[in-house]
């Protein structure tokens, strides 16, 4: 009987110009989408794979154990995700490198500087006179797009039937109301299932056959989570205007309720609420403040470079390997504080951001396609692992080496042997769909609940309905 | 007549529901980012503040001139809260040497606490209204003809002696009024937040340029309110009316203007031009560095160069190089500092007063010619395709209202590259007071053994952002397209509404 009822809604809809205007905008954004791709990714890869071999080769020109300290790894990369069509997830704003490199005092006594991770900032519009623009990618065809859609296909659903008085015949029949309006839940998610359906098909077919993009099997996986999700999404948004078509008696003043929540939640609410919230939440340290404790633990590199002047010359080696070491850790601790304050302030707008449905499907396609906030904060992660991986190596093959004092920090300090560059640890991103799954199951258990409330809501809003 | 038509157009909007929430909604919007927009502008005004007083404060310690790095700061415009175009996206400080004519691309942007941030678009007052009043006014409009004829009132209003035209533009003027009235509600509300508020005052020419932002905002609606009307005029039903109101509204807001910024790209041969460009200016500082080397061969120490090049590597000195080819950046720059001369460098102190007299002239004359250079190609590589871009944004209204508010504001490209002018005029008052002061064939050019260098005559740099005459030429164009636009559709309203039966 729900089988009816959905027929029935989706023969209605396949007819209308809704129907025909909708199919022509989903296959037209998503042919831009796809065209964007094509043209962009292939070069972001080219650029990610010539960095990578750069730092390798200059990782593996270094012989000495004590420029492979001094000097550090050099740059690290984030790789390109393949899915960035799915979601751009502000990428031009967060950085793709971790600068991993000396950092650059020397001293009189032949004493230098080690390697800390420093984050660099991404500022990728300094130079970019162009207009403002948001990126076209499955994110902003879902989140904006087929939820317009949702809405126009929903606003009349149950008051414009009530209006021409077919709702009458239809609950005539011995027919329960969960039954009709399950019905028409279904009839409507089809009916726009098909033309999105048909839009990401062919989308999907450019890129395929491009044969630039190399799509493996975790990226369908991920793709039909991607797909699924946006069904989810247009999901909440029907139910939504069914349970204000049940509401009111006027489809026309059901549209204009429909539209503004959806102006407001979609369009407004996200950038509203990131503003307000990161307002209240405690500022990270101003970069005035960074750079003037650098320069203070810069003062205390030269403090304590004329206390050790004066001990004992038989201890100095020591402390000058101390001190070398010290000042790293001490910078890197620095850096690292800049970057959780910043951070902290970026996740607490987040999860305020939430309230509006838009941003949970932002952020829960952004997990599935491996861009965005939480891909970098992935990529962090992984740069910290391989600094740790990296200095045990450094401790190791020092201590594999029975000649060498062991002081590390300081050129005589450490083991004169030449290292093998193929000992020497390689830094690879790596995407896991695992860990993403973790990290957005509250998004979207969170985006599930509001469905089914949505769903209810209407179910109540319906059964009490006169008809 | 015409009035009582008017007065029943006016009532009949203001007494729905859909004018009641709109005006909630957008009072609602603008209140709430106003509030948040005054406090990004007011933050981004005192790291300006910090930043004039740290350039200033770095410059007057520097010992020597030629080490000396004149910084100029871009202020933040108060009207991007209006509309914030490129004002809080360009760089906001440049460097005015003699040695490199500043544009827009050397400019760097001072610390912003969080980059992060940014990741989150940002909302400002003129977007609200270019969504959401749009919005109410195709919402109007939709059902004014098309919803009368199928009430049966349009029959009654035409059996009044009234010429259809007079019925049309009594339906526009009442639907305008009620748009009128949550956009002055609207304004008027953030503007008194911003003169209780914020502790900084605009002035008349700002208010004028806000009047000027209403103006636009009016014609933008009304365009869209036409739009709909055409559309009603052109349907038979409402709810067909409704549906192709909305489709073109989001085609028009949502999608054209990305999709559009999406297709542009840059094509190959701007690379190769580019490249030519840059080659040449590198062949400018080739030659540079070998007349360098030519007047060190015969004019310096003669014979004995070397002497010369040794005295110069006791000082800390050296000199910048920078060459970068995205932004067609390429220059060299000397700065020499010694604290003290000993008796063997004293005598060597008029040759260096020659070498580096020669030097400045000679770097001056360089950059004014990789300016000559540069200047086209940047014009060419940059400018011009975001002109382009500009005029097929101009193909929705969306970007007309855009290209004009931002140009009352101030913040459209042409306003931001007023700053850089005046850089660059600053820039040419540096090097003649230089100049006047033989500063590069003093003694204080490369040491500050006798005294430091003194920078407190230097002419201050002033930067006031263009008259309100400007900004009225340059938005100008934009608003007279949108009357056009408005005037098109009226015209074919007109037209079928003649023609249709009723």
């Amino acid at each position: 009987m729900i089988w009816h009822i959905a027929k029935r809604e989706i023969y209605d809809n396949l007819n209308s110009l809704r129907f025909a205007l909708a199919t022509l905008l989903l296959v037209a954004l998503m042919l831009t989408n796809a065209v964007l791709h094509l043209r962009e990714h292939p070069e972001r890869i080219q650029r990610y794979r010539t960095s990578v071999t750069d730092y390798w080769n200059t990782l593996t020109s270094r012989t000495n154990l004590y420029a492979l300290a001094q000097e550090g790894p050099g740059l690290l990369y984030k790789k390109p995700s393949p899915l960035r069509f799915c979601a751009e997830g502000g990428e031009d704003f967060l950085s793709d490198v971790v600068d991993a490199s000396r950092f650059g005092w020397s001293s009189s006594s032949g004493l230098k500087g080690f390697w800390r991770l420093e984050y660099p900032s991404a500022a990728p519009n300094l130079q970019n006179i162009r207009s403002d623009a948001v990126k076209i990618d499955w994110g902003f065809i879902a989140g904006y797009v087929l939820s317009l859609i949702a809405i126009l296909f929903t606003f009349d659903s149950i008051s414009g039937e009530r209006e021409r008085g077919t709702l009458r015949l239809i609950l005539a029949n011995s027919m329960p109301r969960h039954t009709v309006l399950i019905g028409k839940f279904l009839g409507a998610l089809l009916s726009i299932f098909m033309p999105f359906t048909l839009a990401v098909l062919i989308n999907l077919f450019v890129i395929y056959v491009s044969g630039d993009v190399h799509l493996d099997v975790e990226t369908w996986r991920r793709l039909s989570i991607i797909f699924f999700l946006a069904l989810l999404y247009t999901g909440l948004f029907i139910a939504l205007g069914l349970l204000i078509s049940a509401r009111v008696r006027q489809s026309a003043v059901g549209l204009v309720i429909l539209l503004l929540t959806w102006v407001t939640f979609v369009v407004f609410s996200p950038g509203t609420l990131a503003s307000i919230a990161s307002r209240f939440s405690p500022a990270p340290m101003t970069a005035d403040d960074y750079r003037q404790r650098q320069t203070l633990l810069m003062d205390e590199v030269r403090a304590e470079e004329i206390r050790i002047e004066e001990i004992d010359p038989s201890m100095r080696m020591l402390a000058n390997g101390r001190l070398v070491i010290d000042d790293a850790e001490r910078n890197e601790k620095l850096n690292e504080e800049h970057l959780t304050q910043q951070i902290a302030q970026v996740k607490f707008a987040r999860s305020i951001i939430r309230i509006s449905p838009a941003s949970l499907v932002q952020h829960l396609l952004e997990s599935f396609a491996g861009t965005g906030f939480n891909r970098h904060l992935q990529f962090l992660e992984n740069v910290k692992r391989y600094a740790h991986q990296y200095r045990e190596f450094v401790t190791d093959t020092d201590s594999a080496d029975p000649d060498s004092p062991h002081i590390i920090g300081v050129r005589e300090g450490m083991s004169r042997k030449p290292v093998s560059p193929d000992s020497i640890p390689r830094f690879e991103d790596i995407l896991s769909l695992g860990r993403d799954f973790n990290a957005v199951t509250t998004d979207l258990l969170l985006l599930a609940v509001v469905v089914v409330i949505l769903m209810s809501g209407a179910y109540l809003a319906f059964l009490r309905a006169q008809v | 007549m015409l009035i009582t038509l008017i007065r029943r157009e006016l009532l009949d909007n203001l007494m729905t529901f859909r004018f009641a929430a709109t005006t909630l909604i957008t009072l609602l919007l603008v209140v709430a980012n106003t509030a948040v927009l005054i406090e990004d502008y007011e933050g981004r005004l005192a790291s300006y503040y910090t930043a004039l007083e740290t350039h200033r404060q770095q410059l007057q310690e520097t010992k020597t001139y030629s080490a000396g790095k004149v910084v100029v700061d871009r202020p933040p415009n108060p009207l991007s809260i209006f509309n914030v175009g490129l004002d809080k996206r360009l760089g906001n400080q440049v460097e005015v040497s003699y040695a490199l004519v500043p544009t827009l691309w050397d400019a760097e942007m001072s610390g912003s606490d969080n980059p992060f941030l940014n990741i989150f678009n940002s909302i400002d007052i003129v977007f609200i209204f270019e969504v959401v009043l749009s919005l109410m006014a195709l919402i109007f409009a939709y059902d004014a003809l098309a919803g009368e004829r199928e009430r049966g009132t349009l029959r009654l209003v035409l059996t009044h002696p009234l010429s259809r035209g007079h019925v049309l533009l009594a339906k526009y003027i009442g639907a305008m009024l009620c748009l009128l009235i949550p956009l002055m509600l609207s304004l008027l509300l953030s503007l008194i937040l911003l003169t209780t508020t914020a502790p900084f005052s605009l002035g008349v020419p700002d208010f004028l340029r806000i009047g000027g932002i209403v103006l636009a905002s009016l014609a933008y609606l009304s365009v869209f309110y036409l739009a709909g009307l055409l559309i009603s005029a052109m349907t038979r039903r409402t709810s067909t009316a409704l549906m192709i109101s909305l489709f073109v509204w989001g085609f028009l807001v949502l999608v054209y203007p990305n999709m559009i910024l999406a297709m542009t790209h840059s094509s190959e041969n701007l690379k190769s031009r580019a490249n030519s460009a840059f080659n040449q200016m590198k062949q400018l500082w080739d030659e540079f560095e070998r007349e360098r080397k030519q007047f060190l061969a015969n004019d310096a120490v003669p014979g004995e160069d070397w002497i010369f090049y040794e005295i110069l590597g006791v000082a800390s000195s050296g000199n910048y190089h920078a060459a970068k080819l995205s932004t067609l950046s390429c220059f060299r720059r000397d700065f020499v500092h010694f604290t003290a001369l000993d008796d063997e460098l004293e005598s060597q102190v008029s040759h260096l007063q020659k070498y580096f007299s020669f030097l400045g002239s000679q770097t001056i004359d360089t950059a004014e010619q990789t300016w000559l250079v540069r200047k086209p190609a940047l014009e060419h590589l940059f400018v011009q395709p975001a002109n382009t871009e500009g005029i097929l944004l101009k193909l929705s209204p969306v970007g007309v209202y855009e290209a004009a508010t931002q140009a009352w504001a101030g913040t459209d490209l042409r306003g931001v590259r007023d700053f850089f002018d005046a850089a660059r005029q600053y820039r040419q008052t540096v090097i003649d007071y230089f100049a006047d002061n033989k500063t590069f064939g003093s003694r204080h050019w490369f040491s500050s053994d006798e005294s430091a260098a003194d920078w407190s005559t230097l002419p201050q740099f002033s930067f006031q952002r263009s008259d309100v005459a400007t900004n009225a030429t340059r938005a100008l164009p934009d608003l007279f397209l949108l009357l056009i636009i408005n005037l098109a559709l009226f015209m074919a309203i007109f037209l079928i509404f003649q023609r249709s039966e009723v």
